[in-house]
């Protein structure tokens, strides 16, 4: 069975936010909500300074620690490692929100979806993308479920331009992901926290 | 920010330390009625004082299940909570909460002295513990909190119900609300507790000094960050200081006034404790290196 994972290759990244604003754009996401984004990182002192970028998003933990503590059992695990929250399931008590060690789960305030971009007038492409949400529930990064599942990549390895996100089979020791993890010395984000997730760095 | 330093990054696009912002005022509400209405109970029980006892069950039931119910993004579908008591502590809570309440009612029916009265009083207090400590596993069991991730908060979840039991009985009894001869001087009884809580405390925030970098910064938050006002005033200075000097000093000899001072300093403490534990939860920077 496939375990779809991500790399990222931190070499590549030039922090441009592509991946953002497609994943904005592929999942409709309301206002101050964000499924992945790059985070920015200073090191040294000056005049020798460096800096660097982490795109970050939900890393579909094999151990999910979201998966283990919702009481509902709306946050699941499917066969081919995509972790999913069932909207219709989840009863808004945030304890995924709090045991992700990523902070890669967002609630879905009250009102949220109403209030859209513009102040309460929703945009015909917000009335239509806001349509799949449901306030007051926990949302986060699906891996573009419905592209992968059409054989296509998530919205966020589709857009970068650097190429620095690559999307594969994780057990398939042929696949790019795998192949550049093997290679290159792949490394789990936090990885101490044993939750083992399919979204591997390159330095 | 130099190599050697991690900003506090909050929700901003930058590498750091981040705060948890969705457990605030609803549950440490819920916390802090679970633990006062546990401690009521389990005192009460102790004491033989059924009305007390119902009292206190009632604040669990209606204030701890009602801040909890509020706290949930869809509170119509909280009966889903149950669903999963092999992996998830808040579908055990649920479940220690309902078998409580269902223990301590029949207790409650009971004939007094009977051999069931007797068997369900046992099994009534280790059900008023169970709730009273339920809620420290739910914090404990988040390992992306390093704070919150230690064995001790469950066993400060006790000292803090029986503290908040035994203060609201103090209040009950010499505030001449219930007349009830105590079997056990409640006066020294809050006093002992106090102090007890204070080493808890003092321990608990000791043992953060030398832990993981995300738990000194949770710790600094509290003792010096934007949350010390908060902590020094409520919990050290009206939680702690307050409430030792007078029960020391002036206790129930003060009269009603006094008592309920003393309670209600020791409540005000005994609240923000947890919502102040629970505001300075900081997880740790996503690449888990501090430094590059």
């Amino acid at each position: 069975m496939a375990r779809f994972g991500m790399v990222v290759d931190l070499k590549r990244c030039v922090g441009c936010n592509a991946c953002t604003l497609a994943c904005k754009a592929e999942n409709g996401t309301p206002p101050g909500i964000f499924f992945t984004k790059v985070l920015e990182q200073l090191a040294g002192q000056y005049p020798i300074v460096k800096k660097k970028f982490i795109p970050v998003l939900c890393n579909h933990c094999l151990n999910a620690p979201c998966v283990r503590v919702c009481p509902s059992g709306a946050t699941r695990k499917r066969d081919d490692g995509m972790v999913l929250v069932d909207y219709d399931q989840c009863i808004g008590c945030k304890a995924c929100a709090v045991a992700c060690p990523y902070k890669n789960r967002e609630l879905l305030p009250q009102g949220k979806l109403r209030q859209g971009h513009f102040k309460g007038h929703l945009t015909p492409f917000e009335k239509v993308k806001y349509s799949k949400f449901q306030e007051g529930v926990v949302i986060k990064c699906t891996f573009c479920c419905d592209r992968v599942d059409q054989g296509l990549e998530p919205s966020c390895v589709n857009t970068c331009p650097a190429e620095a996100r690559v999307f594969g089979d994780l057990h398939n020791p042929e696949s790019k992901v795998s192949r550049l993890i093997r290679q290159r010395g792949g490394f789990q984000p936090m990885s101490e926290a044993n939750t083992d997730p399919s979204v591997y760095y390159l330095e | 920010m130099t190599g050697q330093t991690v900003p506090m990054a909050d929700e901003e696009f930058v590498m750091g330390f981040r705060k948890q912002n969705v457990w605030t005022k609803w549950i440490a509400l819920a916390f802090f009625f679970g633990k006062v209405g546990s401690g009521m109970f389990i005192l009460a029980v102790l004491l033989n004082t059924p009305l007390i006892a119902l009292a206190g069950l009632a604040i669990e039931n209606v204030g701890k299940g009602g801040s909890l119910i509020i706290h949930l993004g869809r509170p119509e579908r909280f009966w889903r909570a149950v669903s999963r008591p092999q992996s998830s502590w808040i579908s055990r809570t649920v479940w220690v909460m309902g078998v409580f309440t269902l223990i301590a009612l029949l207790y409650l029916a009971m004939p007094q002295g009977s051999p069931a009265w007797q068997f369900f009083k046992v099994l009534a207090l280790i059900g008023g513990v169970a709730v009273a400590i339920t809620d420290g596993f739910i914090m404990n069991d988040s390992p992306a909190i390093p704070l919150w991730n230690t064995p001790m908060l469950p066993f400060l979840f006790l000292l803090y119900s029986l503290l908040g039991g035994t203060s609201v009985f103090f209040f009950l009894v010499y505030g001449g609300w219930v007349g009830v001869t105590p079997l056990i001087d409640l006066e020294t009884l809050e006093t002992v507790l106090i102090i007890i809580n204070l080493m808890g405390v003092a321990i608990y925030l000791a043992s953060l000094a030398n832990a993981t970098a995300t738990a000194r910064e949770s710790l600094r938050l509290l003792l010096r960050g934007q949350y010390s006002t908060m902590f020094y005033g409520f919990v050290v200075a009206i939680g702690f200081i307050l409430t030792l000097a007078l029960t020391l000093f002036l206790g129930a000899s003060g009269g009603a006034l006094v008592v309920g001072l003393i309670t209600l300093a020791d409540l005000i403490g005994h609240f923000f404790i947890f919502y102040l534990l629970l505001l300075v939860g900081v997880y740790a920077p996503v690449t888990g290196k501090l430094t590059i």
